[in-house]
Formats: C-alpha cells, sequence, structure tokens
C-alpha cells in the first residue's frame, strides 16, 4: 500500500452539529476547513482531551466536504462521553489526518467493504471515492443488534448495496458479518474492512477462502498516534511493502516478522501480509 | 538590576546540564519522542530544550507482542520492549539525520550488561550528531535484566563508571522509581561519574483484563506513565535533590508549567515531557510559555532562581 503524502496539523475545530443515530452511538460535526481538504479515505484524527491528563482519543474521519469532518463515536467511557456531549459551538482541537489510509485504486471495480459496528466510519469516504469513480459498492454492515445499525441508507442513497447482519438476529442475517460475506458467494475484486479485530480476523479468513485481496483497517489502542512510541504495533511480513526497515533479527530471535505501527505504516494493511 | 534585565529580555528559562547548555529546560523523553520528525509538524522544534532518542541497544530487538498499551486513569502503561533496530544499523541509517534537529540531541542506551553500556556508549557518543548520552538502566519491560541495573546500587555504579570511561560527553542516568532508597543509587551514580540524573523512568504496573482473565499486556506487566505517577515523581526528585550536587531532569506526567514548576521547586534543573505529548502535541510549548509568565509575574529573572526553592534539603546544582 503506498504511504500517501499527508501534511498533519493541529486544527482547531468547532462543534458545528451533533446527532445520536442510535442510543449511545453519536455523529459529531465540526467545522474543520483545512482537515477536510487534506483528508483521504481511511485516515484518522487524534483528539485532544478538553480536560487534559489522558492520551488523546483515536478517531476514524467519517466525512468530510466543504468546509465540515464529522466522527462517529461509541460513548462507551468518560473520554468518549465528554465528546459525544460537546454542546454546539464547542472547541475542539485535533491533530491530524494520520495514518495510511486505503489504497482504493488496488481495491478494483467490485468491492466488498465489510463494517462491524462503528467501524463503518471508516469506510463512508472509500465508498463515496469508490462509487465516484465508477466502481460497485456492496456494504456488508454488521453489529450486535438491529438499532445499533446506523446510517446504513446514508451509503445506500450513495449506491452501495447494503447488506445487514446482527449478533441477535433482529434485522437481516442472524449472525457474523463474516458469514455473510461468505455466504453470498459473490464475486469481489477486493476486499475493505474495518471494525473491532476479531471480526478482521475473520475477514481475513474468509478472503482468503474467497480467494480475494483484504485491505483491513486496524484498530488499537493509541499513544502518540504519530508514529512516535511504537506502542500500536501489529507484526508484519518483512516482504510487506509497509514493513519498516529492520536489520536482520538477533541471534536467539525465533519471529521471522517486523513490528509495524498501526498508527503510522497503517491504520491499513493487506490482510495476507499481517502475521497476527 | 534583576528587575531590569527580566523586563528588557524576558526571565531566562535556559539552564544547564552537564556541559548542555539548554535554550529551555524541556527535554523530550526516551521512547515518547521518536527522533523528533514525529512531532515536526505539530511544534517548532527549535523551542525545546532537546529530544532524548529511543533507547538503543547492541543487538536488534524486535520488541514484546503487542498489545503494547493499555489507557488507565490519568496514566499509561507500557510495555514496548525497547524495539529498536541495534547499534550498529541505528548508526548506519538513523543517527546521520538527527543533525538537522534545531535542539540537543540525546543518545539512549539500554543494555543488560556491564559490557553492553560501554560498548553502546562509546559507539554512540563517538558521532557529533550526538550531544549527550541517557543511560537507560532503568527499562521495567524487559525482564528482570534491564531494570535490575537501577535496582541494585553496585550494578548502578558499574555501568555508569563503564559508560563515563568511554566519553567525555555529558552523561546522564536514569533512575527508576522501583527501588527503596533512590537517594542511595543517586550517591553512587554521582559518583561513579554521572553529569546528571533522569528522575523517574516508569513505576512498574499492570492491568488485567475481567472478561478474558488475562493480563491485558502483551509483556504481562508494564510500565506507567502519565500524571497518575506525578506525586511519584516529585517524591523521588525530592529525596535525590537533597543527596546528589548534579542537576535533574524531572519527570513523570508533566503536562503544563505547573506540572514543571513542582519538579523544579523540588530540585530539578531541567524536565522531561513523555507522555503528556500524547495528551497534547503542543505540550512543549505550553510548558515553555508558562514557565517564562510564572518567572514574568514574580519578576524573577531566572529559571535556576527557582530550582529547589521548595526543598529546604536541596544541596544545591555543583
Ligand atoms: C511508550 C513509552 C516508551 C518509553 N520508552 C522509553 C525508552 O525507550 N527509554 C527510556 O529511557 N524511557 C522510556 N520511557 C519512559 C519515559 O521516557 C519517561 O521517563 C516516563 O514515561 C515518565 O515520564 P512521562 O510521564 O512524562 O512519560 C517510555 C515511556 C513510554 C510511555
Ligand atoms: S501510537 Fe505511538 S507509534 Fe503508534
Amino acid at each position: 500500500m503506498p504511504a500517501l503524502e499527508t501534511s498533519p496539523a493541529i486544527h482547531r475545530t468547532v462543534v458545528s452539529d451533533r446527532r445520536e443515530p442510535a442510543p449511545g452511538i453519536s455523529v459529531v460535526g465540526l467545522y474543520a476547513p483545512r482537515l477536510a481538504g487534506a483528508t483521504r479515505p481511511g485516515q484518522f484524527a487524534m483528539v485532544v482531551p478538553p480536560g487534559g491528563e489522558r492520551a488523546a482519543t483515536a478517531l476514524g474521519i467519517y466525512e468530510a466536504q466543504g468546509d465540515r469532518i464529522s466522527l462517529m463515536l461509541v460513548a462507551v467511557g468518560p473520554r468518549t462521553r465528554e465528546l459525544a456531549t460537546l454542546p454546539l459551538g464547542a472547541q475542539l482541537d485535533l491533530f491530524g489526518p494520520l495514518g495510511n489510509g486505503f489504497d482504493l485504486a488496488a481495491l478494483g471495480d467490485e468491492v466488498a467493504l465489510v463494517a462491524g459496528g462503528v467501524g463503518l466510519a471508516s469506510l463512508l469516504l472509500p465508498a463515496r471515492e469508490l462509487l465516484a469513480r465508477g466502481a460497485r459498492v456492496y456494504l456488508f454492515y454488521g453489529a450486535r443488534t438491529a438499532g445499533a445499525l446506523v446510517d446504513a441508507d446514508l451509503f445506500a442513497e450513495l449506491g452501495a448495496r447494503v447488506y445487514v447482519a446482527t449478533d441477535d438476529g433482529t434485522l437481516g442475517w442472524a449472525g457474523y458479518v463474516t458469514d455473510l460475506l461468505r455466504e453470498t458467494a459473490m464475486h469481489f475484486s477486493g476486499i475493505a474492512a474495518c471494525g473491532p479485530s476479531p471480526m478482521l480476523r475473520a475477514v481475513a479468513r474468509v478472503a482468503a477462502d474467497l480467494g480475494v485481496r483484504a485491505q483491513l483497517s486496524l484498530e488499537e489502542t493509541f499513544a502518540c498516534g504519530v508514529g512516535a512510541c511504537w506502542g500500536c504495533v501489529v507484526g508484519l511480513s518483512r516482504e510487506s511493502a509497509q514493513a519498516p526497515r529492520f536489520p536482520a533479527p538477533a541471534p536467539g530471535e525465533t519471529r521471522d516478522y517486523v513490528h509495524a505501527r498501526i498508527c503510522k505504516e497503517g491504520p491499513v494493511f493487506w490482510a495476507h501480509e499481517l502475521r497476527w | 538590576m534583576v528587575e531590569n534585565a527580566a523586563s528588557a529580555t524576558g526571565p531566562s528559562i535556559a539552564t544547564r546540564i552537564g556541559k548542555l547548555d539548554l535554550p529551555a529546560p524541556t527535554l523530550m523523553g526516551s521512547g515518547c519522542y521518536g527522533s523528533g520528525e514525529e512531532y515536526a509538524p505539530f511544534v517548532d522544534l527549535a523551542g525545546i530544550g532537546g529530544i532524548v532518542l529511543k533507547s538503543v541497544t547492541r543487538f536488534p530487538r524486535l520488541g514484546n507482542a503487542p498489545p503494547r498499551l493499555v489507557a488507565t486513569p490519568s496514566g499509561l502503561l507500557n510495555a514496548i520492549g525497547l524495539q529498536n533496530p541495534g547499534i550498529d544499523a541505528y548508526l548506519e541509517n538513523d543517527v546521520a539525520k538527527f543533525a538537522e534537529r534545531p535542539c540537543a540531541v540525546i543518545g539512549s542506551v539500554a543494555g543488560f550488561s556491564v559490557d553492553d553500556y560501554a560498548y553502546v556508549t562509546e559507539r554512540l557518543a563517538a558521532r557529533d550528531e550526538i550531544d549527550a548520552i541517557e543511560l537507560n538502566i532503568s527499562c521495567p519491560n524487559v525482564g528482570s535484566e534491564g531494570e535490575t541495573f537501577a535496582c541494585d546500587p553496585g550494578l548502578a555504579e558499574q555501568a555508569t563508571r563503564a559508560a563515563r570511561r568511554v566519553t567525555a560527553k555529558t552523561l546522564i542516568v536514569k533512575l527508576s522509581p522501583n527501588v527503596t532508597d533512590i537517594a542511595a543509587i543517586a550517591r553512587v551514580v554521582e559518583a561513579a561519574g554521572a553529569d546528571a540524573l533522569a528522575v523517574v523512568n516508569t513505576v512498574r504496573g499492570m492491568a488485567i483484563d475481567v472478561e478474558t482473565a488475562k493480563p491485558r499486556l502483551g509483556n504481562t506487566t508494564g510500565g506507567l506513565s502519565g500524571a497518575a505517577i506525578r506525586p511519584i515523581a516529585v517524591l523521588a526528585v525530592w529525596e535525590v535533590a537533597r543527596a546528589v550536587k548534579i542537576p535533574i531532569v524531572g519527570q513523570g506526567g508533566i503536562e503544563n508549567a505547573r506540572d514543571a514548576l513542582e519538579f523544579i521547586l523540588a530540585g530539578a534543573s531541567a524536565v522531561s515531557i513523555g507522555t503528556g505529548n500524547f495528551t497534547d502535541p503542543r505540550a512543549p510549548q505550553t510548558v515553555a510559555d508558562g514557565l517564562r509568565s510564572y518567572l514574568a509575574e514574580r519578576r524573577i529573572a531566572s529559571l535556576r532562581d527557582v530550582v529547589g526553592k521548595a526543598n529546604p534539603g536541596f544541596a544545591g546544582v555543583r
């Protein structure tokens, strides 16, 4: 995956709109003209905590158009709840855009996007760009329950075919979205996925079985988010074009791969190159 | 006179660590700042005192298996495991670019034997791009060996002496808070020839996932940093400042000038910011600006005038 030319910066943004498409899930719109212009599909930003004393929060950039970007978040802990309840007009500092983003050209013209929960957020910009260049886009979207499937209509309006799965069977396929992907037996030229890591591992297996290459956007706890601390690594084949330069293993080292930073070399990796 | 000097040019936050004259008392913590380039888009590196580079070892190290990070209340647990390319590849590929940094560049050396410390220090310190050496004898994330040096006065002394013998550049030795008597370790390290002390490295800790009933870090245990350890670190500086006469680089949870001042008033001549950069990359600027206004508001000409001011047992810097 080619590293993208990006020019990250600190952005002082202002909360412009907010909605709660499902209980506990928020979409926060921000006035952020420079960031909106600089963001590529699959990139993320680090949100500086308004109260200090904890690491910035990494969030995929959901929408980026005109002067506005938005972030989708689940209000689980104190920090995400704080972000979800920011009043309109509140200031929020972010730094980004960060990470490599998806290599959309390499996905071909029949693309399956696989989203787990709010992993959906990293797939809207790819969907938009793929559809704009004439690709057919199939969104496979899984969540715990029907109420947690948000914004599927947004993808449909853009022209994507949407297939949903719920763990509890309240809507669509009952079970894992990755099983649904396998069962459709459709032909894809490429797969792009974002969601919790058990789902991504399943996507990797299904993709291998289907003989299709998949790009996975990995989730991990970040500290710096800019490649400075090596805290967010994943095992990656030495042969990967994304593998950081690393000398031959020292005597006694049994691992034949390297560690790549999810925030820097990633967050998007080719599934078949991961060693995890 | 002092007042005039302060009002004409603004108060000075310059400091001196060994042979290093720093225009600002802010170092960026080892392992937290990459080589500086990662943060260059967000902060003017010319405004900081210096960067302490990621620790380097004799041989390449792939580092610990992930997960390597856990966010905790007001803190961060990490277990990176000294991932680095080893001194050979480091000298060949990485060191040349440090010459472009508009601030001091301090190499960090980690090891598993006294000989390691001497060997890596000698080779790294020989490079012009490196202004000083920090001896990391206190990494808690590489099994028992890494931290043993900072927890055993005899080993701390040997490692310091070995590094001292091979370089005339400023030698900073980084101490561990995971000891009963940090002042005693500080004394032997001073006697063994250290020019300065970094106080402190991370506090050992761990977190357990109650869903899986497993430790959350790939390495099981880790080192805690950030605001959560600040009071522990301030006390460590306080105790060390009463025991030695070499300058101290205080660190542990510094995010703003008030945090930094706690360390300085306890006896630190400089501070280091690690985890604070993760909260906000502007932290180095925030700290420097805040220190200047603290001094200006009190009409104090120089930061040096407040070093150790809260600490009646502060022995003064030689
Ligand atoms: C992710 C991470 C990596 C670190 N790596 C190193 C290292 O390689 N060498 C070292 O001497 N200290 C290392 N440290 C310790 C820091 O330099 C610093 O001493 C400590 O975190 C306390 O300061 P802080 O709370 O400002 O981060 C690391 C800390 C963190 C959080
Ligand atoms: S979070 Fe620091 S390198 Fe990725």
